[in-house]
């Protein structure tokens, strides 16, 4: 292919293992020497993680800077990721015998070495950007970065248009103030908007991007069965024996799911298939790290031949020499999908080989359309965010902690962060006040600042506290609060808190692979005991569901009314699609479909409404809130709905006769803003911001709160703020992140303008054929919550009131 | 409003959880945990300081145009000893005026042992006819209404659990649930709860506009 890269152990290295060297790799070690930042956007394999480490390896070995001081960082968002990074990038240093000292830095790392890493650095440190921010706030954070040379940052494009990215974008301008002459290298897998993906990398003009195309086209197909695909449902049952088979024939196979309850069910699944005594794995992010890290070695040793895994093994660590991935369920969003293509095959020059395999009837006609996207090269695209404010005030603190400053300089420093280049000054003092006490200007708040300002205009924390607590609350991953699972003496991984309180005693459910019998909790421990029962009562928990993104739902859209197609799908979709047509109508391309029907509910009838909009999850979810709100006004009594990617389903107490007044669109969007203050998820996002912020703790020393008591608690402090400060930053925070979550409000004018006066109602006795994938959607969104539950105490008052014959 | 008989006598819980003895032109109130918020600012957590005007201002629109004359709080009226010097000037004024209007009897709640404010005085205990008006319920058989442990309690509906602040009603005793603004609650399944719970207890949920009677076999405990 190349010429050799004059870093001579490494040109060594490369050729007693027989291996080449690509040209974008020494592309990028040329940029970089001629002082470029570099965005190298290429597929999984390749050569990527190598390219990033050459303009540092080179600058070690050729022109030896002086040791003992921090040459090279590496920033990933995956703790795994660094410790395969640096797993591989020894292997040259060890093979070579170079005097170059690698560690990695995480949440992990014990604070022996943490101590060892601060008075001794390691010319490279490979770290997360939660740590990173951990170490810039130490008070030796401008000695220890001093003489920084090279950053790398991989998997960049999942950062961008994120909290975290926030986070870690105004670390990196922080970096850039402490040590100008640093050079940056971005690795990201492809994305859409590349440029976007450089501004966020860096702010310099010497900034370039190196785009490597795809060399092989991946092989994907749709599992072909026997059996039939189900109505609905995630689990993909039907298939499990014929993805045994598929397993069987290859060598090292994982199988994707979307949510850790499908791991667990599918792997459990497998097990009672097997016969040939495969050894099935399964890894996902609750399962303690220990079992994770034994799946991990056992697979990068070939000792395995199965995994069944979530997210928790998408991103481009290299476990083994897998030559078959099977994706149960829709992937979802197309780069996600690629990205798992990519964990088989794991070369450049070699197609990779994946198998879809759909769980219901909806998702058969969203694998095809992945296939067509991935065909036509579409991408999906994100939304650009701004800088979030609850972000910027953690960062502040952190900058505190590290030493004193000068406002205006921490400004200029902020707005050099791609995410803050619009953040004015106003609302960068704003934040400041915020943080130093609240900002209410109360003076019994002011003793207790956290930031004060001494004569010289300088702000720094009061106390040591003060770091203490920010080192406890860094990060912006607010997640519910764990429990953990004990079987005897051992613990198997961590629950949602919510999962466990829908529990009685005596309860199965899946967990860890096995079944286990939920016993009680004692000291935040969840005390489970083995069962002999091979069916559990309670599935499993579910959590973790991707949304479908918005390009994907287009294509499921025209497929759909490719009425001549149909016949080349699988014979029960056709007979699905055909029934519908029959029974009631098909989603128009332009227009809606609109069916109303009685149905009983849990011994109760309920009438059921159901728009097939096809405009994705969050559009779904944001008309479903904003339609059962003027149900409620009209008197229908909406008890709750389901939103899916494809459609939304509404029940109410009494029956809608007039289905245009509820889709009138005016009124709807004047209702919308006043809707959003009562939404549960404004009051999640405010929790989220809080916690971010600071303004509530994750953890107080010594006293762990449970997550409960969070919650209860921010609601209130919610309810407080938005009648005497509806202005307040962390008030404008929830906001936005709700309004970029969940509304999806262009979109969803887009398709008032589309259905109007075009909507096709069809009053049905019973549930149509498209209905049924809906009704059996267990993802259910409370209404207004209070209203709801009025509904429910009174039903149940009168319920107990005739029983004892009273009513 | 719900009506309790609590030993032939008849009183009144509304939906904000004020207790009205209408006969004596009495509102009984729990819990106020008056400057919680501020509470928290010495170790660094600036909570919105707004909640004692709040809690104040719906202990009086609650109170108003009920022909009251006596207005008994329970107890934990303040949340910490510092709790009335920290007062912003607006929930002062509030505070005045309620004691101006009405007869205040103020219990000594358990967070106010150290608290001393002028022309104020904690009492023990309050007796009218033969009930007895505490802070914590006592394991005796005297008839007794008190607070202290903000009670919640949760009912399973056949879509979700609902959980809501009550009124415990058991035999002699009637536990009020808290009414500052940032209070939390005790699930009345809390062993803490457990000698003035039985088969014969009612609750009162409270809802952001009604109160639900149930018995304590249709709670979740």
């Amino acid at each position: 292919m190349s010429d050799i890269l004059k870093i001579e152990p490494i040109d060594n290295w490369l050729k007693k293992n027989n291996w080449t060297i690509y040209n974008h790799q020494i592309e990028t070690l040329k940029l970089s020497e001629n002082g470029y930042d570099v965005l190298l956007v290429a597929p999984t394999g390749g050569g990527k993680t190598l390219a990033g480490f050459l303009p540092s390896l080179n600058d070690l070995i050729n022109n030896k800077p002086k040791k003992n001081k921090l040459h090279t960082l590496y920033i990933s968002p995956l703790k795994a990721l660094t410790i395969d990074v640096h797993r591989n990038l020894t292997s040259p240093i060890e093979d070579q015998g170079l005097d170059i000292r690698v560690e990695t830095r995480t949440g992990d790392t014990s604070a022996y070495k943490k101590n060892r890493q601060k008075v001794l650095p390691p010319d490279m440190l490979m770290t997360t950007p939660e740590s990173l921010a951990l170490l810039l706030s130490n008070k030796e954070s401008k000695d220890y970065f001093k003489n920084l040379r090279y950053l790398v940052i991989d998997e960049i494009h999942t950062l961008v248009n994120t909290k975290r990215g926030d986070l870690l974008s105004l670390n990196l301008s922080r970096i850039n103030a402490i040590s100008p002459v640093c050079n940056r290298i971005g690795l990201s897998a492809t994305v859409k908007n590349k440029n976007a993906v450089l501004k966020f990398l860096t702010s310099k003009k010497k900034a370039k991007t190196l785009n490597v195309e795809e060399s092989s086209v991946p092989k994907i197909d749709i599992l072909e069965t026997n059996n039939r695909v189900p109505w609905s449902g995630h689990m993909a049952s039907y298939a499990i024996k014929d993805i045994y088979q598929k397993i069987k024939k290859s060598s090292l196979t994982i199988v994707f799911v979307n949510t850790r309850a499908q791991a667990e069910l599918v792997f459990n699944k497998l097990w009672q298939e097997n016969d040939n005594n495969l050894r099935i794995a399964i890894h996902h992010g609750s399962l303690e790290k220990e079992i994770r890290r034994k799946v991990e070695s056992l697979m990068s040793l070939g000792k395995i031949d199965c995994v069944v895994a979530t997210s928790s093994l998408d991103l481009g660590i290299d476990w083994g020499d897998v030559d078959l991935v099977v994706q149960i369920g829709s992937p979802k969003g197309i780069s996600r999908f690629l990205q798992r293509i990519g964990r088989s095959n794991h070369r450049f020059d070699e197609p990779s080989n994946a198998l879809l395999v759909p769980s219901n009837r909806f998702e058969y006609l969203e694998c095809l359309s992945a296939i067509n996207s991935i065909k036509n090269k579409l991408l999906d695209e994100t939304k650009e965010k701004k800088g979030s404010l609850d972000v910027l005030a953690q960062h502040i603190l952190g900058v505190a902690c590290s030493g004193p400053f000068k406002v205006d300089e921490l400004y200029n420093q902020v707005i050099n962060a791609w995410p803050y280049r619009n953040l004015t000054k106003i609302k960068f003092l704003e934040v400041l006040e915020f943080v130093k006490n609240g900002g209410y200007s109360l003076r019994h708040y002011e003793q207790y600042s956290k930031i004060g300002v001494n004569k010289d205009k300088f702000y720094a924390i009061k106390n040591k506290s003060v770091r203490n607590r920010y080192r406890l609350n860094v990060g912006t991953i607010v997640e519910s609060y764990m429990l953990k699972v004990k079987l005897g003496n051992r613990t198997l991984g961590q629950v949602e808190e919510w999962f466990i309180e829908g529990l009685n005693e005596g309860d199965t459910f899946l967990f860890s692979g096995r079944v286990l019998e939920y016993q009680s909790i004692s000291n935040n421990n969840v005390i489970v005991k083995s069962t002999s029962h091979t069916q559990p009562k309670i599935p499993s928990y579910a959590g973790g569901r991707l949304p479908l993104s918005t390009e994907l739902s287009i294509e499921v859209r025209k497929l759909l009314n490719k009425k001549q197609s149909w016949k080349n799908y699988p014979i029960q979709i056709n007979e699905w699609l055909k029934l519908q047509s029959k029974f009631s109508n098909l989603p128009p391309l332009n227009g809606l479909l609109v069916e109303t029907f009685p149905r009983l509910m849990r011994g109760k009838k309920r009438f059921f409404l159901i728009c097939y909009t096809f405009e994705g999850r969050n559009a779904n979810q944001t008309l479903g809130f904003l339609m059962s709100k003027k149900m409620q006004r009209i008197g229908y009594k909406p008890i709750s709905f389901v939103a899916t990617d494809y459609a939304l389903a509404i029940w109410s107490i009494n029956e809608v006769t007039e289905v245009n007044i509820i889709l009138n669109d005016d009124l709807m969007l004047d209702d919308l803003y006043e809707w959003l203050e009562e939404t549960p998820l404004l009051k999640k996002n405010f929790r989220d911001a809080a916690i971010i912020s600071g303004l509530i703790e994750r953890s107080i020393p010594g006293q762990k709160k449970t997550g409960k008591q969070v919650l209860f608690n921010s609601d209130l402090i919610f309810n407080v703020l938005k009648k005497h400060e509806p202005k307040h930053i962390l008030l404008e925070v929830a906001r936005e992140d709700s309004y970029r979550g969940l509304i999806d409000l262009d979109r969803l004018s887009e398709f008032f303008k589309r259905i109007e006066k075009n909507i096709t109602h069809e009053k049905l006795d019973r549930i149509s054929p498209l209905a049924v994938p809906l009704i059996l959607e267990i993802n259910r969104q409370t209404i207004d919550k209070s209203e709801l539950e009025e509904y429910l105490l009174e039903e149940l008052e009168n319920e107990m009131l005739s029983e004892v014959g009273l009513n | 409003m719900k009506t309790i008989i609590f030993n032939k006598h008849k009183f009144q819980i509304s939906n904000e959880g004020i207790l009205f003895w209408f006969d004596k032109q009495i509102a009984i109130i729990s819990d106020l945990h008056l400057e919680k918020g501020s509470s928290f600012a010495h170790s660094g957590q600036f909570l919105p300081p707004y909640d004692s005007e709040e809690t104040l201002k719906k202990l009086s629109r609650g109170i108003k145009n009920q022909n009251i004359k006596k207005v008994i709080l329970l107890g934990d009226t303040f949340h910490d000893e510092n709790a009335f010097n920290r007062m912003s000037e607006k929930a002062f004024f509030l505070f005045n005026l309620l004691i101006k209007k009405y007869e205040v009897i103020f219990i000594l709640g358990n967070h106010e042992n150290k608290l001393k404010i002028d022309h104020i005085n904690l009492l023990n205990q309050y007796v009218i006819d033969d009930i007895h008006f505490i802070h914590q319920a006592l394991q005796k058989s005297i008839f007794q209404i008190s607070g202290h442990f903000h009670p919640v309690a949760t009912i399973k509906s056949s879509i979700k659990k609902i959980t809501a602040k009550c009124l415990l009603h058991t035999n002699n005793h009637i536990i009020l649930p808290s009414f500052g603004t940032y209070t939390g609650g005790l699930n009345i399944n809390d062993p803490a709860l457990k000698p003035f719970v039985n088969n014969k207890s009612n609750v009162y949920m409270l809802t952001k506009k009604s109160i639900y009677k149930f018995t304590i076999r249709e709670v979740e405990i």
